[in-house]
């Protein structure tokens, strides 16, 4: 089933939770809603879930088409997994999990046998077969949130939603539920939207990310789209490491101190501050000038440790620090002593009019 | 583990941080045993040989008596309206804090409390001031004749503002530590609002409220104070337990007065055994389950 969120505002008070939010999410897609906290993210997928309503005549919600905005959480029949699993302390996992099919009306509710055979069918796919009769205080972390998302599942939702599904484990158990989650997607490919912090996690996990921040969606894309092609600064700093070069925009060409690159779409800018970005892994490092193009430098510090090697460098005019990232052959020719001068070339530079600050 | 490999670790004759010397401890656990002694155990013990100072058969006698069984009957009543009624009140209130943010929250939790600032004398004396014959609705009360004050309605009614608190004060902060998230989590998965209320909220919290309602019952049927205010002390008719000690002792009956004085008595213990046992079970059902 499809998700659309239209034109959504939603204000705590003075402040903005969500600014006129705007959002499609295709049937069976796995997406992810990534932003620092306070960006609006959780308040959002708690608007589609129907547990927060957005301000009134704001936007619309609908699913596969049909308006769904003043609908309660119960009638939306979504699943929902909260960051912290929420599972009923009193209620084993069987009873955890048979919640949403015990509650229901008289009439469409299972028999008993049949309950029995989707809780267990549940079990089965969360891999929790032998827990059934133990409490939630019985279990670790990661095994509380697979129940949750089994529980959420018995009901058959149309819609999966997941709060920070893995916030509040630990490194180890987020990276082997992460594939777990993708696994889970493919055998039971329901839309399914989560909201993360963790941009790892959402380039790992999810097939669209919606970059969110204070309150505004800003970009939208797959993950190779929103971590190659960010659509501004923001996107760009919180989706993996990124050097700042400070310098000038002047007629299609970026100036950082004496060496000037060209940029497209800049043609028209008429000497502006600016800022251009670049990922670590996108530097070349050069014992000498290549002519075109590169920036001299000075190495502060190498570490060789791991498969990659990494170098804090400082530019050579204004002294403004960046950091680059090599494979073990690309360092191999170069002489890489703290206090050596190299040279470096940008090569995937994009160009931001300096008008955002950090 | 950790606290066992410490222990083994530690030389046995070391002096831990936290230990006092000998003579401060005995002397403190000492002070404590005496004051109780001396304030609870020595009272407790007085009531018990007083009522029974000539023997079972005068002490049995006490509650032949048919003012003490009306006292005793009433003091029930009273306790069975009151309590179920505070125990729904209570529930509702505490819903409403813990669960839902809405003006004049503050206020409510205010007032709540309010019992617990307020003399009982005044919490009485307010009954009268409204319900009395020179109060503001006394007259109309007359008129339609329908007695409050001085009746068996405006014990309750004094008796139900007294113990308002207990049932709230307990859950409010219980309800709130758990948060909505297990009743957003019912909801999702299509239960009711009485749904979620009966298989999620209410299990969480029974213990919780079954110390309330120990507590409500407790005071319920002690409350002298402002139930003494209103009730115009009518022998058989408005007298309840603790008003009947009073009497009987103000005319020297004093192996009456202490006879049912031990009844109130044996009550208290039987709500502090009870206490023990709801305290020492939701514990561990806390424990077990965070």
């Amino acid at each position: 089933m499809s998700i659309e969120v239209r034109n959504i505002t939603k204000r705590f008070g003075s402040f903005t939770a969500l600014n006129n939010v705007s959002l499609e999410v295709r049937s069976g897609e796995l997406v992810a809603l990534l932003g620092p906290s306070g960006s609006g993210k959780t308040t959002l997928l708690r608007i589609i879930a129907g547990l927060e309503f957005a301000d009134a005549g704001s936007g619309q919600v609908c699913f596969n088409g049909e308006d769904v905005t003043h609908r309660s959480a119960a009638a939306r029949q979504v699943g929902f997994a909260f960051q912290h699993y929420a599972l009923f302390r009193h209620m084993t996992v069987f009873e955890n999990i048979a919640f949403g099919l015990r509650v229901r009306p008289r009439a469409e509710r299972p028999a008993e046998s049949e309950i029995r055979r989707r809780v267990a069918e549940l079990l089965k796919l969360v891999q929790l077969e032998q827990f059934e009769q133990r409490f939630p205080s019985q279990l670790s972390g990661g095994q509380r949130q697979r129940v949750a998302l089994a529980r959420a599942l018995a009901v058959e939702p149309k819609v999966l939603l997941l709060d920070e599904p893995f916030g509040a484990l630990d490194a180890k158990v987020r990276k082997e539920l992460r594939r777990w989650l993708r696994e889970l997607h493919e055998k039971v490919p329901i839309t399914t939207l989560f909201v993360t912090h963790d941009q790892d996690e959402a380039l790992e996990v999810a097939s669209r990310i919606v970059v969110m921040n204070e309150g505004r969606i800003e970009q939208i894309g797959a993950p190779d789209e929103v971590y190659d092609r960010p659509a501004n600064p923001f996107v760009y700093n919180f989706l993996g490491n990124v050097n700042l070069f400070h310098g000038r925009i002047h007629e299609g060409l970026v100036h950082l101190g004496n060496t000037a690159f060209a940029v497209a779409g800049h043609d028209a800018a008429a000497s502006v501050p600016a800022i251009a970005y670049v990922r670590p892994h996108e530097i070349k490092v050069l014992s000498r000038p290549n002519g075109v193009g590169s920036l001299p430098a000075l190495i502060r510090y190498v570490n060789s440790a791991g498969p990659l090697v990494r170098l804090e460098l400082e530019r050579a005019d204004d002294r403004g620090p960046f950091s680059v990232e090599l494979t073990r052959e690309e360092g191999r020719g170069l002489a890489l002593q703290p206090g050596a001068q190299v040279y470096v070339e940008l090569k995937n530079l994009r160009v931001f009019a300096d008008d955002y600050s950090i | 583990m950790a606290g066992a490999i410490s222990r083994l670790n530690r030389p046995t004759t070391a002096r831990r941080p936290t230990h006092d010397p000998v003579w401060v401890r005995w002397t403190l656990t000492l002070t404590a045993l005496a004051f109780l002694g001396l304030f609870l155990f020595v009272p407790l013990a007085a009531v018990f040989t007083e009522a029974l100072r000539r023997g079972v058969g005068p002490y049995f006698e006490a509650f032949r008596n048919p003012d003490a069984i009306a006292a005793i009957t009433l003091t029930l009543t009273v306790a069975v309206i009151a309590v179920p009624l505070n125990l729904v009140f209570g529930v509702a209130a505490s819903w409403a804090i813990a669960k839902f943010n809405f003006l004049g929250k503050s206020v409510l939790i205010t007032l709540i409390d309010l019992p617990f600032a307020v003399s009982p004398v005044i919490s009485g004396l307010i009954y009268v001031l409204l319900f009395g014959a020179q109060g503001l609705v006394g007259p109309w009360l007359q008129d339609h004749d329908i007695s409050i004050v001085f009746a068996v309605p405006g014990i309750v009614l004094a008796t139900i503002f007294v113990t308002f608190p207990f049932v709230a004060r307990e859950l409010i902060p219980l309800m709130q530590a758990q948060g909505n998230d297990e009743e957003f989590a019912a909801l999702t998965l299509g239960a009711s609002g009485w749904q979620t209320f009966r298989r999620v909220t209410l299990p969480n919290i029974k213990w919780g409220l079954f110390y309330g309602v120990i507590l409500c019952n407790a005071r319920a049927m002690g409350e002298f104070g402002a139930v003494s205010v209103v009730s115009g002390h009518i022998r058989g008719q408005t007298n309840t337990m603790p008003l009947h000690v009073e009497i009987l002792y103000n005319e020297y009956n004093f192996v009456a007065a202490f006879a049912v004085a031990s009844l109130l008595s044996l009550l208290a213990l039987v709500t502090l055994a009870l206490k023990s046992i709801v305290e020492a079970r939701s514990h561990s059902i806390q424990t077990v389950q965070p």
